[in-house]
């Protein structure tokens, strides 16, 4: 399927106050490839999204979702194909029940009322919060929303996922069971985060941005593991990949056996 | 922050209320905006000395009341929440008019008449919307206002205040903390930093509304509010819608305390 194929060519965009947030970005994702995207802050990544989304259109450059061209007049079709979902759940739900705002999105691409509900029903399904479609969304926790926020990207059914920081603010049960939930979405997916660990997990490939350009782009266990890059990069090994915080020895705790217990 | 809470609290409780299921919320909204629209012209349209008239009313919130299952003590504090202000308004009424009229034998001024009557009417009112409110929801509500072709503009308004009124305290919550926990030993905030905090909070009201719009045009937002198809509007509705009306025609025009009254005192024969 060709649709699921996202390319960016040469991006460049510079805020109003001429802060050139980005500077020539280029790549391309596969269909079912899982890319981590990451920098320190203000490396460029949120506004890389929201430039792939058609919030924020390019000064130079292209982005092509399948073999179409983001543009204004493309948009519409465009984000039926692509979902992001953002860092503030917040932001994002904003109707009063979960199931309202799960349905917002298929209720606007006109479907039948039937079809919606058989969309947002999957989509709660899918993200295991079937139990809480008739809460309102501040009422929910933090995990909580953010798997409404997800599926009501998901109710849209699209091919390519874009995600900004899906782990922040969550305990780390809630974002173990994320992680567990994205790792089962055969969907093409783009994950920005600090967490260098959910990124070591998810994603097979990394693309690291540092003042608007792509300082590295390859194999995650490759530029992960790289002190150099990281260091140069504003950013640090995922702690998987840092020395044992009891000894200091090279391998993790239970790998090894400490000296003195 | 303890009076942001409990506002949050009670903003919930309403939302809780709009989702049970009785004969009153299984209703077509716009079967309930009717008749409240009804009742709030018939209530307001009554003659301002006419006390009297007003009483029949009452019967309307009751009934609901009872019908909906609402519970009466937090509803009716809700009511008197809002009667401080109307005393604002109408404390000066008696010392304008103080004309005398003789009421069963008690000579009372006419501007403690009016009063009365505005304080009546203004619990009536209130009643009527907080038991649409809690019977419908904001989300039944707006379609039923887009059906009675009210513009999506003001729609869409209304319910996205609704929404994000509970994010917007929290906003203002954490502003007050930050500045309480750095300014002790004031009380309230100084006049010289209401400029700022207003400003900031603005700032972050627009920043909020970016990426909620934002949020709204990826998934296909076109400026059209769609709620679903909703609920057709059947015989039932329109019996309710009906009944009501009816009543509130004939009790505006009847007065119906007097007839009672006569017949009691035999003046009807």
């Amino acid at each position: 399927m060709s649709h699921h194929k996202l390319e960016v060519r040469e991006l460049h965009f510079a805020y109003p106050d001429r802060h050139k947030a980005v500077n020539g970005i280029s790549f391309s994702a596969r269909h079912g490839e899982s890319i981590g995207i990451i920098g320190a802050n203000g490396a460029g990544k949120s506004t890389l999204l929201l430039l792939l989304m058609g919030i924020l259109l390019p000064q130079k450059g292209m982005i092509l979702v399948g073999d179409v061209e983001v543009t204004k007049k493309t948009l519409p079709m465009i984000r039926e194909r692509m979902g992001m979902v953002f860092q503030n759940p917040d932001d994002q739900l904003f109707m009063t029940t979960v199931y309202e705002d799960v349905a917002f999105g298929p209720r606007n691409y006109k479907l039948s009322e039937k079809e919606v509900e058989a969309r947002v029903m999957t989509a709660l399904d899918h993200v295991g919060i079937t139990h809480l479609k008739d809460r309102a969304p501040f009422r929910l926790s933090g995990g909580e929303k953010r798997a409404a926020a997800i599926a009501a990207v998901l109710s849209m059914q699209p091919d390519i996922l874009i995600m900004d920081e899906p782990s922040a603010g969550l305990d780390p049960k809630s974002r173990r069971r994320m992680m567990g939930l994205l790792q089962s979405f055969e969907h093409t997916k783009l994950i920005t985060s600090h967490d260098l660990d959910m990124i070591y997990d998810l994603c097979e490939r990394t693309i690291v941005v540092k003042g608007g350009e792509i300082a590295a782009d390859g194999p995650t266990v490759e530029i992960l593991a790289d002190e150099a890059l990281m260091d140069a990069c504003g950013l640090e090994l995922p702690f998987a990949l840092q020395n044992c915080p009891v000894c200091g020895s090279k391998a993790m705790p239970q790998q090894h056996q400490h000296s003195k217990k | 922050m303890s009076n942001i809470s409990e506002a949050l609290y009670n903003m919930r409780f309403m939302d809780d209320l709009a989702r049970r299921n009785t004969l009153v919320h299984r209703l077509h909204p716009l079967a309930k905006l009717a008749s409240t629209l009804a009742f709030l012209a018939a209530v307001v349209s009554v003659e301002r000395y006419e006390i009297s008239g007003l009483l029949p009313f009452f019967f309307y919130p009751v009934i609901v009341f009872a019908l909906a299952e609402l519970p009466i003590k937090p509803m009716v504090k809700r009511i008197l929440m809002v009667e401080p202000f109307i005393i604002g308004i109408g404390i000066l009424n008696p010392l304008f008019d103080q004309h005398i009229v003789m009421l069963g034998g008690v000579a009372v001024s006419r501007g403690w008449i009016t009063f009365l009557s505005i304080f009546i009417k203004c619990g009536l009112t209130v009643a009527a919307a907080l038991i649409l409110l809690a019977t419908t929801g904001m989300d039944r509500l707006a379609s039923a206002l887009r059906m009675l072709g009210i513009p999506k503009l003001f729609v869409l308004q209304l319910t996205l205040t609704y929404r994000y009124i509970s994010v917007l305290l929290e906003e203002v919550g954490r502003i007050l903390n930050a500045y309480a926990l750095r300014a002790p030993g004031q009380k309230g905030i100084h006049w010289k930093s209401w400029g700022s905090l207003a400003g900031q909070l603005i700032l972050r009201t627009f920043e909020r509304a970016q990426s909620v719009y934002g949020a709204m045009c990826l998934r296909g937002f076109d400026g059209e509010y769609r709620t679903g198809d909703g609920q057709r509007f059947c015989t039932t509705d329109l019996a309710y819608m009906a009944v009501w009306v009816m009543f509130f025609i004939i009790v505006r025009f009847v007065d119906i305390p007097g007839l009672l009254g006569l017949v009691v005192t035999g003046g009807i024969k």
